[in-house]
């Protein structure tokens, strides 16, 4: 079993390199523009979100929740979403619910208890799939717009912005960091079990090590955004309500907006059809 | 400038902090999310937390927007990022990760005194780890319907939270977060506040210290927490609604089957206006 694990582990971080996730988020970010959800307006989304991130959790109908997950699934295929994004979802539902029906039969538990953990496991896996559309399926700039218009705080839709564009570079930087100190230094042995653990001690070491040139770094280039910022007025345009509408002017609900609204408002009203009819 | 100002944290200064401590705790947490966990026997050994990064930034600078760049860093780039969005829920997450990392840095006065910024670093980790603990026991009460009548639950969610809190701060807490910590604060004092312009903090620093105002500020903060938590998870609201609507089932089918009727009518309308666009385009 622990040779299984070890295996496993192994496999993923063969494949999990830095370049491939930096790949992947980009991909993630910036890959899908021409896609159906990528094409709709970001507060029709928001809001089709807010219904669908919240209303979940308060029903417990079995019917309604898988009309939700089918109608939220679609969107996903639709969003063209990142392998890597859809992976951590799998694995994010698993380890909330899974593991807890594993547990609950150690306990002594039985299939009754079934149930009631699968409609928790609807509800997670509705609302994150309705995440990974909205979040994922529009990029940051759109995004942000969205947000901001919803009256979330200016820092909140900056650092969307900001963290798209800097993740990149910031990923860039770690690697280098990383790679100079493998470079200099000694890996341990690992054949035996012993030298494996010691090797995995040792790239978390350099992992933890590397953030310190990385924090001085960070420091001087986040000063320089500030000051660039700064510059340009940036928190006196950040709370005037003038700026703001200029920059959200070019936000227009288009008839595909309301499409989408109506569809899924005639799919959610079929799925409660069905659970009052069965 | 003068010597007031010199300890005193500037608006843009604070931007800085929150620019710095949001991009790099988010960096880490993109990596958390990806290392992959594995199991000794009982024992779960995962790379949870990297909160040494704010914790550190958190020491050296003013605390407050440390917090908050590490909460704002975590949702935006391992949930917003990887679309794992969990709405309402990621606020409990985000004010518990603000309040340990707000305690932590409070509670060091002289960032060279290696004894308190050990203990700082690990009473900031498991006020975090224990207020998330007791949010995700209420969260699984709740969200479960009838929770203490499936058979091995209850027992099954306290064994498995109070094991994982523990398993945390001793895995995580001590490894990833105390020697860290214990490791930078030493190193990057005074040679990192020239950076963003600023003199290193010091005993007479006004952000030091903790009083009764942090603690109930603090408190009030976790409450918050629990109660957009039990928002997000009780499922009492709707279930009243629909009890006034279950009294004659007829009629909500009938009201479903007019909602269905009148979506189709906004559907066709809406494509027959679309295809008109069309025609008048060309």
């Amino acid at each position: 079993m622990r040779k299984m694990k070890k295996k496993l582990s192994e496999n993923i971080l063969e494949k999990f390199s830095m370049d491939f996730l930096r790949n992947q988020v980009l991909k993630n970010a910036y890959g899908n523009d021409d896609t159906v959800i990528a094409g709709l307006d970001p507060r029709v989304l928001i809001g089709w979100y807010l219904f669908f991130g919240l209303v979940p959790w308060f029903a417990n109908d079995l019917y309604f929740l898988l009309g939700s997950f089918i109608l939220v699934m679609v969107t996903t295929i639709l969003a063209h979403v990142a392998g890597l994004v859809l992976f951590l979802f799998a694995l994010g539902v698993f380890s909330q619910t899974g593991y807890l029906f594993l547990v609950t039969l150690v306990f002594g538990g039985d299939a009754s208890a079934i149930v009631p953990l699968l409609i928790l496991t609807l509800k997670v896996a509705t609302i994150s799939l309705a995440s990974v559309t909205v979040f994922s399926g529009l990029d940051p700039d759109k995004l942000s717009n969205g947000l901001m218009w919803y009256g979330c705080p200016e820092r909140l839709s900056f650092s969307i912005s900001y963290a798209y564009r800097m993740l990149p570079m910031l990923m860039e930087e770690f690697q280098n960091v990383l790679l100079s100190y493998r470079l200099r230094g000694n890996p341990p042995a690992r054949d035996t079990f012993g030298g494996k653990v010691r090797y995995l001690i040792y790239e978390i070491k350099i992992i933890m090590e590397s953030f310190y040139p990385l924090m001085l770094n960070t420091a001087k280039r986040s000063r320089t955004t500030v000051e660039a910022l700064e510059l340009r007025g940036y928190r006196y345009a950040a709370t005037n309500k003038a700026v703001k509408k200029i920059k959200l002017s070019h936000l227009k609900v288009t008839s595909n907006d309301l499409l989408f609204l109506a569809v899924s408002f005639l799919w959610v009203v079929l799925s409660i059809l069905c659970s009052t009819l069965f | 400038m003068n010597t007031v100002s010199k300890n005193a944290t500037t608006q843009s200064q604070k931007l800085m902090i929150f620019v710095l401590t949001m991009s790099l705790y988010g960096l880490s947490t993109l990596f958390t999310e990806l290392i992959p966990k594995f199991q000794v026997g009982l024992v779960e050994f995962s790379v949870e937390y990297f909160l040494f990064i704010p914790l550190t930034l958190g020491m050296l600078f003013d605390p407050l927007s440390a917090a908050l760049g590490a909460a704002t860093g975590e949702l935006v780039f391992s949930e917003i990022m990887l679309g794992q969005f969990g709405g309402l829920g990621e606020l409990e997450k985000f004010l518990t990760v603000t309040i340990g990392v707000y305690i932590a840095g409070r509670m060091v006065k002289n960032p060279k005194n290696h004894v308190m910024v050990g203990v700082a670093a690990l009473v900031g980790t498991a006020a975090q780890l224990f207020m998330g603990m007791l949010v995700d026991i209420a969260k699984v009460q709740f969200a479960v319907e009838d929770f203490e009548a499936v058979a091995g639950l209850p027992e099954s969610v306290f064994a498995t939270e109070g094991f994982a809190f523990a398993n945390d701060l001793l895995f995580s807490g001590i490894l990833f977060c105390l020697l860290p910590t214990l490791y930078l604060v030493p190193r990057l004092y005074g040679k990192i506040e020239p950076l963003l312009g600023m003199a290193p903090r010091t005993a007479e620093s006004p952000v030091a210290g903790l009083n009764a105002k942090v603690c109930i500020v603090c408190v009030l903060g976790f409450a918050c927490a629990v109660a957009a938590e039990m928002l997000a998870s009780s499922g009492t609201p709707l279930i009243e609604w629909e009890a006034e609507w279950a009294e004659s089932e007829t009629a909500l089918t009938v009201g479903m089957v007019v909602a269905a009727a009148l979506a189709v009518v906004a559907i066709v309308g809406i494509l027959v206006k679309k295809n008109r666009e069309k025609r008048v385009a060309c």
